[in-house]
């Protein structure tokens, strides 16, 4: 048997093969690719419509450019800021009390699991039901001030959160339950070192999804309370054929709701890295 | 009484519980009519204007319905492109992605003011934000096919249509169904909301106008009527599910 | 690295440490027709025997099992340990599953320590000890080490010093290693071996492998199903301390023939007949052994 020509564990390099010198790993076309070509298909679309509202003027009265947009936003930011300050500042309360109460209420209603079978169907029931329709209730109860659009986002967040909480926490791994029943550990102890930290995965499932609900049920008070924030703000901007000013601020609110997505997620890596483990899970409904 | 049994009839119950409660402590305590009426004071509403309620709910549930089937057809075939190809993914997943976390809901203003009140503008909006549940689902489903089937295929020299229709979807179906049953709650949701930034018919109208008059127990009757309309769109999608999985699956 | 004793109350009466079970009986009745997964099972275990349970699945092998850890129930029938009947699990009783279940968010080590922390004792007291059985099993190193981190053999090998930690006086085991692979199988057959030279206390050994009942026990008793029940006690000639290479001697080989015969002939009491069916029948009650 002829002794093999390099040492077997060396990697067979093909670009090392004919002699060029190789690029670095991180620069390899592979690599780049899935970054690159995101870029390169948003750039080419920014262009297009860039290009496309100049040689077509007459589009200028439903859709600005891009540069316009950017002159505009510029231009307004004494307009708009205390607008994204009111969104903001209203979502984050909401989810963040939603977050509480959810939690709260998730857990209690598998305290027992009579409750649970009880009540958790009404939860699921009420994922289901198009809750945005109950916002002129909450005009009627609260007026049209900020404790409007917060108890609203709040309520739209709750569900997810709650429904989330309730789920992880009632379907624990049996394998890790009855390794508890076999230590004799008491069902208060089984709860707080098994049953909590297993149900943290689904709990950031549902935080996400409820901090999406949060920004939907404070837009949508804006639409219904018609006073301030930036979904008034697009609401009065394209009413009044402004096209260029709505596309700004939508542009802000998009990035309002990246950022307070990007907390959630960021806590979820935080909170995955103390797990041990990825977050998996299965839904909960 | 057996476990089955008390699966279904605990949850009945509490709501019933709920609703007693509810009935008492307005009854009792006295409380107004336009913070919360009473479950007697909605449903007496609800009766008496019936028909009005029924024609509000057969012009929402029209377009929620165009809007639903839009967005199911249009996810379906977006997700089997996306997944065909690995350029096609790569170049459209993030920006897929992004699309999502942007709050379409904000769009509303932009859809029914510019592109007009009618219901062409309301069903466009409400499609929109049905379609990315099913893109996405679908295109999770598709993509995660079991390799060792897809390698059967490719062994046979099946051709990609055969192999897309005959494994790849079956395998997808659940993922699918899941975005759908999402997607017609907000089909619902998304013409709702048109409705509350301008029209002239339709239940979400019917609410905010009760709401605009205090008129409570007209909105509760509405709220009713709507949830009844969500939950039959929903009920039937999961029907469905269950005779597709079954053909499918045999 | 003989004495793995430390300053644990174990339950009273642990000086007899045997387990008697007369008559045990299991019956599910969930469902329409009830189901029988044991009937009339009755022997005796001495306090230090490695008993494994040998037998195909829905013989009821996991249900007994299940039964003398105080986890189920017996129907009828009566199941003593150490004197005392069975109604519910013991910390002196130790029990380790086909899953590991460790908990991912915990090291190695706190997961050793997992019995005396959710029992809220001191893990100071507890420490060292677990230090000692992960050093036995061969884990040196791997104590601040997560369970993602781990192969399957290794995290069995953790639940093993797991069940170990309040020094059991007996272990019950429930196919731990049904679920790897032939050649960490029998690392782990090995690693057992070599445990029970130090720890030799009492143990019940669920397995549906012949060689690895024959390895490791020195009793085993053969169930069949239909009816779930004991068909042979067998005791098994190899004296301890005990390694791998007596699964190659002939002794070894003509043992695991017996034991093969008499599972598929169920025990002797009935030779095969034409129209017997395939050997490998599927479980009844969808996998309860």
């Amino acid at each position: 048997m002829t002794a093999l020509p390099f040492a077997p564990d060396t990697p067979v390099d093909a670009a090392a093969d004919t002699g060029a010198i190789a690029p670095p790993r991180w620069l390899r076309w592979s690599k780049i690719r899935p970054v690159l070509l995101p870029l390169l298909f948003a750039v080419a679309w920014l262009a297009t419509w860039q290009w496309g509202v100049e040689r077509f003027p007459q589009t200028r009265s439903v859709l600005s450019s891009p540069s316009e947009i950017g002159a505009i936003l510029g231009r307004s930011m004494p307009l708009l800021l205390p607008q994204l300050a009111s969104t903001a500042r209203e979502a984050l309360m909401g989810f963040a009390l939603a977050t509480v109460v959810g939690i709260a209420l998730g857990a209690a209603i598998t305290l027992s699991r009579r409750l649970e079978q009880a009540l958790f169907p009404h939860l699921v029931l009420f994922q289901i039901v198009p809750k945005i329709a109950l916002a002129p209730l909450f005009v009627i109860w609260f007026g049209v001030g900020g404790e409007t659009r917060l108890v609203f986002a709040l309520f739209l967040a709750f569900f997810p959160i709650a429904a989330a909480t309730a789920g992880g926490l009632a379907r624990t791994r049996p394998e890790a339950l009855r390794l508890c029943t076999a230590l004799t550990a008491s069902r208060w102890r089984t709860f707080i070192a098994v049953r909590v930290p297993f149900a943290i995965p689904s709990l950031f499932a549902g935080l996400k999804i409820g901090m999406t609900m949060a920004l939907i049920g404070t837009i949508v008070g804006e639409f219904v309370t018609g006073q301030q924030g930036l979904g008034y703000m697009i609401m009065f901007a394209a009413a009044n054929a402004d096209s260029a000013l709505t596309f700004a601020a939508l542009a802000l609110l998009c990035v309002v709701g990246l950022a307070v997505y990007a907390t959630v997620v960021l806590a979820e890596i935080v909170a995955q890295r103390w797990y041990g483990a990825p977050f998996v899970t299965e839904g909960f409904n | 009484m057996s476990e089955r049994t008390l699966s279904f009839v605990l949850p009945l119950a509490s709501a019933a519980v709920i609703a007693l409660a509810w009935q008492l402590t307005v009854q009792f305590g006295d409380i107004r009519e336009i913070i919360l009426p009473a479950p007697s004071a909605i449903a007496e509403k609800l009766l008496r204007t019936m028909p009005s309620l029924l024609d509000q709910a057969v012009v929402t549930g029209r377009e929620a319905l165009a809007a639903f089937a839009l967005a199911v057809a249009a996810g379906f075939v977006g997700a089997a492109t996306i997944s065909s190809s690995k350029i096609l993914r790569e170049i459209f997943y993030p920006a897929i992605v992004t699309l999502q976390l942007i709050p379409k809901v904000a769009l509303a203003p932009l859809f029914v003011i510019f592109l007009g009140i009618d219901h062409e503008a309301r069903v466009t909006f409400a499609a929109l934000l049905s379609f990315f549940p099913v893109l996405i689902s679908t295109a999770v489903g598709l993509n995660n096919t079991d390799l060792s089937a897809l390698r059967l295929c490719r062994s046979f020299g099946a051709s990609p249509w055969r192999t897309f229709w005959s494994v790849r979807v079956p395998f997808a179906l659940p993922h699918f169904f899941s975005g759908v049953r999402i997607s017609s709650t907000m089909a619902v949701t998304g013409i709702v909301i048109a409705e509350f930034i301008s029209a002239k018919e339709g239940l979400g109208f019917a609410i905010l106008a009760a709401g605009a008059r205090s008129q409570t127990a007209a909105a509760f009757a509405a709220i009713a009527v709507l949830c009844i309309l969500g939950l039959a769109l929903y009920g039937a999608v999961a029907g469905l599910e269950r005779l597709a999985i079954r053909w499918y699956r045999g | 690295m003989d004495t793995l004793a430390l300053p644990v109350a174990s339950d009273a009466v642990a000086a007899r440490g045997f387990i008697e079970v007369r008559q045990a009986r299991k019956v599910y009745t969930s469902g329409d027709k009830p189901v029988e997964a044991l009937s009339d099972v009755s022997f005796d275990v001495a306090k230090g025997e490695f008993i494994a349970i040998l037998g195909p699945s829905g013989c009821g092998k996991s249900t007994l099992l299940m039964m003398c850890g105080g986890l189920e129930r017996a129907t009828g029938g009566t199941i003593e340990i150490a004197g005392r009947p069975m109604t519910g699990p013991r910390p002196s009783i130790g029990i380790m599953f086909q899953d590991p279940t460790l908990l991912p968010w915990k090291t190695v080590l706190q997961n050793v320590m997992f019995p005396a922390h959710i029992l809220g004792k001191p893990d100071a007291q507890y420490r060292d000890r677990a230090r000692q059985l992960v050093d036995m099993v061969g884990l040196q190193g791997f104590e601040n080490k997560r369970p993602h981190e781990l192969s399957g053999g290794m995290r069995q090998r953790v639940a093993i010093c797991r069940a170990l930690l309040n020094d059991p006086d007996i272990l019950l085991m429930d196919e731990p290693f049904s679920a790897l692979d032939a050649i960490t199988r029998d690392e782990m057959n090995e690693a057992l071996l070599d445990i029970w030279r130090h720890y030799g206390k009492t143990a019940l050994f669920v397995t549906h492998s012949i060689r690895e009942a024959v390895l490791l026990a020195d009793r085993v008793l053969v169930m069949t199903r239909r009816p779930a029940t004991v068909v042979a006690d067998i005791g098994v000639p190899f004296g301890r301390p005990r390694d791998i290479s007596v699964s190659e001697t002939p002794e070894f080989a003509k043992l695991c023939a017996d034991l093969r015969g008499m599972i598929e002939h169920g025990g002797g009491k009935r030779a095969r007949r034409p129209g017997d069916g395939p050997v490998l029948q599927p479980g009844r009650h969808g996998g309860q052994t």
